[in-house]
């Protein structure tokens, strides 16, 4: 009888402990975040650094909530209705218009708002430790070892209950007490008293919440969750190439040497010629004491190059191809092309490999999971106006708004044609995998 | 009415065998034989529910654990120096000429970062048209064949060095050549200028040299027979286009006969009911029932003994008419019905424009065929001496002669280049070869002649060289490399010139010149040579780089007429002579293997045969009549004798059509140096089939004398006929061109029966994409059952080769089919469904006849892409979809293998991995190795074990075009896309586009009223429209 009700506490304990954190209407940083990358802020914003547009973090104390909304939704309308701040902005960045978002609402914009508010301050650069995942999973160890100590807790509780229990049925009845304890097995009798009076179902069970839960949340955190997923990864390459000075001091264009990023679905790392049209004279001799950058000798020796040779031949025979670890590898089954999206759908290479001109060493941004594409594929708008290919589904969603307004799913936040890729059947199977 | 034709696809099906309908009542074999697996490691079946637990935990940590481990760290490496030319992950198309074989039909290679992964054909090509035959599509697998030689050998023993081996190979020949004696290459037919110079070259440097041509498949008799009525030892060109009337004497000019994908086109075209000039209305007599023979409007069984008479009949007929000198009749020809009489007067009435053909080696039979042709006055139309082909110019003589010459002793050195005779002209050429002072093989890997001869030079693949060719007379076309050589081997041209001492010197050897640069292909030395054999024929620079890019040098071709100087009448001594008695063999070559020189390629053994639709085998096809007197049935085996060799448990297949009095097998097989697909003594892998080369096939078509009996194993054809079965549902429509001329819509006038859904209303032509709606047709009667298709298909997206054993248990893995039915033709054995009983019976009374005379269609089946589709309802995951293009798409990685949608498709074309085929060592062809998988297509998906495929209308061509429209902002329906079914077929049976553009082809076959869709009874709404055949019976 007792230990029936014990079972049911039990029960009660772990539900409640369980029990779901209440959703709130509260602005909630995560909401922000997905936000902040459907919309692409990304692309013209960094947190801590000024890009196209300005440094985000710490917007909220310069102006207000009032304001921002009324900026990031419609920043055209905001300074026509003649707010000093706005226009002042505005002028600030050369008159290059943020683009519009009325697709937010009031309470989305908070959501970012909340997100810029807390999002986690930048360790150090961009850079991380090699080969280490980039994500911090010292939260969700804090939450699994509360859990234990709530466990524990209930335990010692219960089994307090128990004993106490126990200890009237002893003085009730002793020899029937006594007789119940010379029948306990002997791995029983090895324990802790308190642990062998426990029935061997609640410890069971317990000893399964206790290690068991535990273990599951981790494995689901690291195996099923995040199968494949190398969000962050930042492998030491043959060469310390930096697209930091490249890309970013040098500012040198994404496609001069990932050359076939508009004609292939592979934007394919450079040959080590296409390095050559440059350091065959840039050796950096002066830093290095009249020595060639220890670097640069890598692509030389890579290609066996004699400076001294005739045109044509000075490359020789002992080449020693350059093995770059590959940062970004999508699984077999999944079909991707650059050209489909750099020069049809136009995006800008940041879009999905993060702030690449600041990286020293190049890391993977995004986790290049399937939710992840479908959700771009959902919130981006394509350029259907200008490519003759997209007439006749211009001309169908221009008929849709014509009849629906702005019920139709075309209708866009500036009242035009507004075309994602999912519209267009971007979320069928065989787009991707065959 | 033709609808109530009964078509069947094979005996079991047609008497309902007990075997057959057992197997259909399940739709995959075999039940999982778990209890099999489970108790061989000790565990018991009867596990009871703790062990159930055991098992699950355990499996789940195991889970766990295992997708707890680091992923490995993947690496890239790229160009150093990227040619210019090569953009990754684009394809680069090369034109060049096919090596497969002696015809030598333009193709185009498509090479994805310097490697070929697929081989069609090249539409300014005169040859090939654009489509390419199954051999010529499999035979881009032989590059990457590990069993090639990857060095030269001497006696057996690998040698890495060619200058060591040049010199004393050089040695020997000095030595030969001033003794005095002989020295002969033996090859296939060569009709490449540069390689003819070549020989040339080493008959200058060695005077006693004499080049010997001969083909393994003979067409010596037809040679001969031209050399003594033209006065050139040529086959003509033939134009099938020009031909309304075609008379086809046992030439499977479809299949394997001369040049069968040029004549497949020129046939094509002229096979539908509305083409220009009316449809051609086609007559085969033939033994053993052929591909072309499955085509045939009229095709009457015969003995093949009695050509010659029914060929001097014809003769008469003509000169009759024509007022010319008959023959004195020793023997008419008479076949039932009056056949030779119905032919002969369909030849008349369309003479100038007909056509009459004999695939016999027979001299005689040939000289008829000529003089019959040149009484209708066929040459200069169909037929054309002038621009003759130079495709087979092979003499029996000649290549006895060697042999004689080796026995003797006079001939000290013999070369083989592209020939096995130790293979197909019998083991006395062991000895021959051994009694040469210096045998040479060219041969790429070490089969038979290779074995026997003293040095082998391995030659390159076609896909690695540099070369030439002219398969018509003045027709000239290029090849070109389009990889760098996989293995230590060298052209087979280089070698000549270097024993000659003639070849060009460039400015150093290419590959020890310094850099990476350097090794490119026009540093080879034999590059230089065509070029400049070449730039004496007055091809230039820039007209050389034009040649290159189209394949092919334009406006050489030769004109005038040859005229006809034979005389028939002088022949009719020779006709009596040959009349048979007694069984006799029909030997022909398979559409797949053809002569066996590809015996290596698992993709032919794969692929059905058009016919028997049998697998990985040769057989003896009998006639039903000789299986009932045998006591034969399905299974056993046959041991027949033939040409002083006999073979014992010879698999039997009774073939509808085979001719009463004789049985059929093909040559190609029993090779025992072909390595691990096709067989190798040496190597320990079992021979496939048997040699009927050594019973006197090649040389002769028809072997007389053949004793027969019943053997006593049984053996389990790998027949791919009468899986998937479709439950005697209307599948396929016929009429015939009088009914269709009537109404179009002849033999196709059924309504759809069911109209009720359980989709909500789903139509893509209104709610899908604006862009495009993908559909396919297919004309029943411009198909003509090659099977290119299905090698195309398979390389294209990356089917597995499963092997003989698991097609046995029909799980062959093909996206596209064709499914051959028969019906019987004679009006009294005639079955309609209702005769059933009375064609039991018929049999049961020893009445065979009916046998003979069936008629056959050819049906291309892959996945409809239903747009109420019954395989898309019942997957329990959604792996299977449809798309807003009408596509119905297979989602792999969403796939768990349910097999419901199997179950449920109406049409059988969906197919399961029951194995990782790929790195699979019990799949031994191809994907199992490194070099094998480099055919591999990037963009196709490799399928792994317990997921489902099938069709999918090759969506990485579509998503391609797509593209390519978007990326140049064009408009949809400049959108090019072609599956490859249809990039390979032959006779352009297959249309495949965009149904939204009016103007396409497919939508204009749409609105033609011969098509049909398959089962559009049960309202799926298929997205594929076939055309009904029409047959040319009465026209």
């Amino acid at each position: 009888m007792i230990i029936k009700h014990l079972k049911g506490w039990a029960l009660l304990a772990i539900l409640a402990v369980s029990a779901p954190v209440i959703a709130q209407d509260a602005p909630s940083a995560e909401e922000g975040k997905k936000l902040y990358e459907a919309n692409n802020c990304g692309s013209c914003h960094a947190l801590d650094k000024k890009v196209v547009g300005p440094a985000l973090r710490g917007v909220t104390d310069r102006r207000s909530e009032e304001w921002l909304i009324q900026w990031i939704r419609n920043n055209e309308k905001f300074r026509k209705s003649g707010d000093a701040d706005a226009i002042a902005l505005y002028e600030e960045y050369g008159g290059a218009a943020m683009n519009i978002f009325e697709n937010l609402n009031p309470d989305q914009v908070k959501h970012i708002l909340e997100y810029i508010k807390t999002a986690p301050a930048p360790t150090q650069e961009v850079a991380v430790t090699p080969g280490q995942p980039a994500e911090d999973n010292s939260n969700s160890i804090y939450i699994l070892l509360i859990l234990v100590a709530v466990f524990g807790v209930v335990l010692m509780v219960l089994s307090k209950v128990k004993n106490s229990l126990l200890r009237v049925a002893a003085e009730q009845d002793p020899e029937a007490y006594a007789e119940q304890m010379s029948k306990l097995p002997m791995w029983k009798r090895l324990l802790p008293k308190k642990l062998a009076n426990m029935n061997t179902t609640v410890l069971s069970l317990f000893v399964t919440l206790i290690i068991g839960l535990p273990m599951a949340g981790y494995g689901y955190k690291f195996s099923i969750s995040e199968v494949g997923v190398q969000k962050g990864y930042a492998p030491e390459q043959p060469i310390a190439f930096s697209h930091k000075l490249h890309a970013g001091d040098l500012n040198l264009n994404c496609r001069y040497c990932h050359s076939t990023v508009e004609e292939s679905k592979s934007a394919s790392i450079p040959a080590l010629n296409t390095c050559m049209n440059c350091h065959k004279g840039v050796q950096l001799t002066e830093k290095y004491n009249g020595n060639v950058s220890p670097e640069i000798q890598k692509i030389y020796d890579a290609l066996d190059y004699d400076p001294e040779a005739k045109p044509g031949e000075e490359y020789g025979n002992n080449p020693k191809p350059i093995r770059w670890v590959r940062i970004h590898n999508l699984p077999d089954h999944a079909y991707f092309n650059h050209s489909q999206h750099v020069k049809v759908g136009k995006l800008e290479c940041q879009t999905c490999h993060g702030p690449i001109e600041q990286m020293e060493r190049v890391q993977q941004w995004n986790t290049l999971q399937m939710g992840w594409c479908i959700d771009c594929h959902r919130n981006t708008g394509i350029d259907a106006a200008n490519n003759n290919y997209y007439a006749a589904l211009h001309a169908k969603a221009a008929g849709d708004i014509e009849n629906n307004g702005n019920n139709s799913q075309y209708f866009g936040p500036d009242g035009k044609v507004r075309i994602t890729p999912a519209m267009n059947g971007g979320l069928e199977c065989a787009k991707c995998h065959y | 009415m033709s609808n109530n034709i009964k078509y069947w696809r094979g005996e079991e099906e047609l008497n309902r065998d007990a075997r057959f309908l057992a197997s259909q009542k399940n739709e995959f074999n075999e039940s999982l034989p778990l209890d099999e697996v489970l108790s061989e490691d000790g565990f018991e079946m009867n596990s009871n529910r703790r062990d159930f637990l055991k098992y699950f935990g355990f499996s789940v940590t195991a889970v766990t654990l295992a997708a707890c481990y680091k992923t490995n760290v993947r690496h890239a490496v790229p160009y150093l120096v990227k040619p210019e030319e090569v953009t990754p992950g684009v394809a680069n198309y090369y034109r060049s000429t096919c090596g497969a074989c002696s015809v030598g039909c333009g193709i185009e290679v498509k090479v994805r970062e310097g490697r070929p992964i697929k081989v069609d054909g090249s539409r300014d090509s005169a040859i090939s048209g654009g489509g390419l035959c199954a051999m010529g599509q499999a035979s881009i697998l032989s590059l990457y064949d590990t069993e090639r030689l990857a060095n030269p050998l001497h006696l057996g023993a690998e040698s890495k060095d060619w200058s060591e081996l040049d010199a004393s190979i050089k040695a020997k020949l000095d030595s030969i050549s001033t003794s005095g004696k002989g020295i002969a290459i033996v090859s296939g037919t060569v009709h490449s200028p540069s390689t003819l110079k070549s020989i040339a070259d080493f008959t200058a440097a060695y005077p006693g040299t004499k080049h010997v041509m001969y083909d393994a498949v003979s067409y010596s008799g037809m040679l001969d027979a031209n050399l003594a009525d033209f006065g050139t030892r040529a086959i003509p060109s033939y134009d099938f286009s020009k031909a309304n009337v075609i008379v086809s004497f046992a030439a499977d000019f479809l299949g394997t006969w001369v040049s069968p994908v040029e004549f497949a086109k020129a046939y094509g075209a002229k096979r539908r009911p509305d083409a220009e000039g009316g449809m051609n209305q086609h007559f085969q007599f033939e033994s053993a029932l052929s591909m072309t023979g499955t085509n045939a409007d009229h095709r009457f069984p015969m003995k093949m003994s009695e050509e010659r008479v029914y060929l001097s009949s014809l003769y008469n007929y003509m000169a009759q008419k024509a007022g010319a000198t008959q023959m004195p009749v020793v023997k008419q020809g008479e076949l039932a019905g009056n056949a030779l009489k119905s032919a002969a007067e369909a030849l008349w009435n369309a003479k100038g424009s007909s056509l009459v053909i004999s695939g016999s080696n027979d001299k005689v039979c040939q000289q008829l065929v000529n003089a019959i042709n040149a009484l209708l006055g066929n040459y200069g139309s169909t037929l054309n001496m002038a621009q003759y082909s130079k495709q087979h110019q092979g003499s029996d003589a000649d290549l006895e002669a060697v042999k004689k010459g080796l026995n003797d002793k006079t001939i000290g050195a013999v070369i083989f280049y592209g020939t096995n005779p130790v293979y197909n002209r019998g083991q006395e050429w062991t000895a021959a070869i051994a009694s040469a002072e210096l045998s040479i093989s060219f041969a790429s890997n070490k089969e038979e002649t290779a074995t026997a001869c003293q040095y082998v030079c391995p030659d390159n693949h076609y896909l690695e060289s540099w070369g030439d060719a002219e398969p018509h007379n003045g027709l000239f076309q290029l090849s070109q490399p389009t990889i760098t050589n996989v293995f230590n081997t060298r052209q087979a041209q280089v070698s000549l010139l270097t024993w000659a001492g003639a070849l060009p010197q460039t400015d150093a050897d290419p590959f020890a010149k310094k850099g990476i640069l350097s090794q490119k292909f026009e540093a080879a030395p034999y590059y230089l040579y065509v070029v400049n054999n070449w730039k004496s024929q007055g091809i230039g620079a820039d007209a050389w780089t034009k040649a290159l890019e189209m394949g092919l040098i334009s406006g050489t071709s030769a004109a005038g007429n040859t005229a006809y100087l034979g005389n028939a009448v002088a022949l009719a001594s020779e006709v009596s002579s040959k009349a048979g008695s007694g069984l006799e063999m029909a030997v022909y070559s398979g559409v797949g293997v053809r002569d066996g020189a590809h015996g290596n390629n698992p993709w032919l053994h794969e692929m059905p045969d058009p016919v028997s639709k049998v697998t990985w085998d040769n057989y003896v096809a009998l006639p039903k009549s000789l299986a009932a007197e045998l006591g034969i049935k399905e299974r056993d085996t046959v041991n027949i004798k033939a040409g002083g060799v006999e073979y014992q448990n010879v698999p039997a297949l009774v073939q509808p059509g085979q001719a009463n009095g004789t049985v059929a097998m093909a040559v190609g097989y029993g090779r025992t140096a072909a390595g691990k697909v096709g067989g190798s003594v040496e190597k320990g892998f079992d021979t496939i089939g048997f040699n009927a080369f050594a019973m006197g096939g090649g040389v002769s078509s028809t072997l007389t004398g053949v004793e027969i009996s019943k053997g006593e194993a049984t053996y389990h054809l790998a027949q791919t006929q009468t899986h998937h079965s479709i439950e005697g549902r209307d599948i396929v429509r016929e009429t015939t061109l009088g009914e269709y001329k009537k109404n179009p819509k002849a033999g196709n006038d059924k309504a759809a029966t069911h109209v009720y859904t359980i989709w909500e209303k789903r139509d893509y032509r209104k709610d899908g994409s604006p862009n495009h709606l993908w559909g396919m047709a297919i004309d029943l009667n411009a198909c003509t059952g090659c099977g290119s298709c299905v090698v195309s298909c398979s390389i294209e997206n990356n089917v597995p080769v499963v092997g003989r054993d698991e097609i046995r248990l029909r799980r062959e893995m093909h996206w596209i089919r064709i499914d051959r039915y028969y019906s019987f033709v004679s009006a009294e054995a005639s079955m309609t469904r209702e005769d059933d009983v009375k064609a039991a019976d018929a049999s049961n009374k020893g009445e065979y006849s009916h046998w003979e005379n069936v008629q056959v269609i050819h049906q291309p089946m892959m996945c409809q892409h239903c747009a109420q589709a019954p395989c898309e309802t019942v997957c329990p995951v959604l792996a299977t979809t449809h798309s807003s293009e009408g596509l119905n798409q297979m989602t792999y990685n969403r796939c768990i293998g349910t097999k419901y949608c199997g179950n449920n498709c109406p049409y059988k074309v969906r197919r399961f991995n029951w194995f990782r085929y790929n790195d699979n060592d019990a799949f031994d062809f191809h994907f199992n190795n490194p070099l094998g998988k480099m055919v591999i297509n990037p963009d196709v998906t490799v399928r792994t074990r317990g997921v489902m495929e099938k069709c999918s209308f090759c969506v990485q061509r579509i998503q391609e075009g797509k593209l390519k429209a978007k990326r140049d902002g064009k408009s949809p329906n400049d959108v090019q896309v072609e599956t490859a079914c249809q990039r390979a077929c032959p006779s352009n049976a297959i249309v495949f586009g965009d149904l939204h553009n009016p103007e396409s082809e497919i939508s204009k076959l749409y609105r033609n009223e011969r098509g049909f869709r398959v089962l559009d009874e049960i309202n799926v709404q298929s997205s594929v429209t076939y055309m009904t055949k029409v047959r040319n019976t009465n026209a």
